[in-house]
């Protein structure tokens, strides 16, 4: 176990601007998201002056899953048509694939397997918003990225304790943290003026009973999890499917054929949307 | 069978499953790709199609399988697991198809 209080635990990993294994990128990202006054039109200026994010993003709203395939030509029209929420979302989510890429490998196909699900299990139940579910699935391990550069042989030695015992990631977490990759998420997304609903289901994923003001939104999230570790999409930290919460899973209300329908799609869609963020 | 990305199309490509949109058939299957029928696939919506090619899965349907049976062996006896890893085994053994 780290010897250090979670207080000072929680400050070390809002600094991450100052920590040098953050990307340089994820940086300037991360600045630009914590001011409480960007505006759309700043953060549509801020793409347009990065080839690389407004070709990621300009993928991202030109292919199918947007259903706008290959109508959207500008940087500012793609954040006008997303939003400040899932814009914020889609950066962060961009900004780190560079850096799952390089630790924890599969993280990334699983949060987007994870994000294409929550989305389409959020569609199903009529959520209006369910970009921003499908934000929520491709960041609700964004914790474990922070934890992994705070601390890179720590959280490796997590992840072997993990496979060698037959723990869970976060029954290995919670040996060696003082706080698990959900409650470090949903530290960042806070720090990040991120919504609220999208800081509970980070923080709750893995125990979607508590989740007060977003028990819909954490429930799926927390069942997309589950479908995306048993259908073994990409690695999440340790190779076992963690059960369902039974009340979570009541609550969305999916036949056998629904789930079914929800592995086909995610299917479809991983076969373009791997391809997203190069 | 290869599901196929809509813009790693290329002409001559066999349609293995027709493209369907909503309850309607576009493209009938067995059809080959030309490059202006890539180019309507590409702007009525959808993300893939099915090619007639083997299957690129990247380890073998027993290995898959035997995965599955892996991950999820500390889960079973818990609530809708089981039925959850039936469904999954149903998907998997449909990638091989």
């Amino acid at each position: 176990m780290i010897d250090i209080e979670i207080k000072d635990f929680r400050r070390r990993v809002e600094n991450i601007n100052s920590l040098p294994t953050i990307p340089n990128n994820l940086k300037q990202i991360s600045k630009i998201i914590e001011d409480p006054l960007i505006s759309l039109r700043e953060i549509g200026d801020f793409i347009s002056n990065d080839p690389a994010l407004t070709t990621k993003i300009l993928k991202m709203v030109n292919s199918a899953f947007y259903g706008f395939p290959g109508r959207i030509s500008s940087a500012s029209f793609a954040t006008v048509l997303l939003g400040l929420n899932v814009i914020k979302g889609l950066l962060v989510g961009f900004s780190v694939f560079e850096v799952m890429q390089n630790t924890m490998l599969g993280l990334w196909e699983h949060s987007l397997g994870c994000a294409i699900t929550a989305r389409s299990i959020a569609k199903r139940r009529g959520i209006k918003d369910y970009d921003d579910v499908y934000v929520a699935g491709l960041l609700h391990d964004i914790g474990k990225i922070i934890l992994f550069l705070e601390y890179p042989n720590e959280y490796k030695e997590t992840m072997n304790k993990a496979k060698l015992n037959n723990f869970t990631i976060v029954e290995a977490e919670g040996d060696q943290f003082v706080a698990d990759h959900a409650e470090v998420g949903a530290w960042l997304a806070e720090k990040w003026l991120f919504p609220r609903n999208l800081i509970e289901v980070i923080k709750y994923h893995h125990i979607p009973q508590v989740s007060k003001n977003a028990s819909i939104e954490t429930a799926i999230v927390h069942s997309a999890d589950v479908f995306m570790r048993a259908k073994g999409v990409g690695f999440a930290g340790d190779p076992f499917v963690p059960e369902l919460d039974p009340v979570a899973f009541e609550m969305l209300k999916l036949s056998e054929t629904d789930i079914k329908e929800i592995l086909e799609e995610m299917e479809d869609f991983m076969v373009s949307g791997k391809e997203l963020p190069q | 069978m290869l599901k196929v990305s809509i813009d790693k199309l290329d002409p001559g490509m066999k349609l293995a499953k027709p493209v369907i949109k909503g309850n309607m058939i576009l493209v009938n299957k067995d059809i080959e790709l030309t490059e202006t029928l890539i180019k309507k696939i590409q702007n009525i919506g959808i993300s893939c199609v099915y090619i007639d090619a083997p299957t690129k899965q990247s380890i073998s349907k027993e290995e898959a399988l035997q995965q599955l049976d892996w991950r999820f062996k500390k889960v079973e006896d818990k609530p809708y697991m089981n039925m959850l890893k039936r469904l999954v085994r149903e998907h998997i053994e449909g990638l091989y198809d």
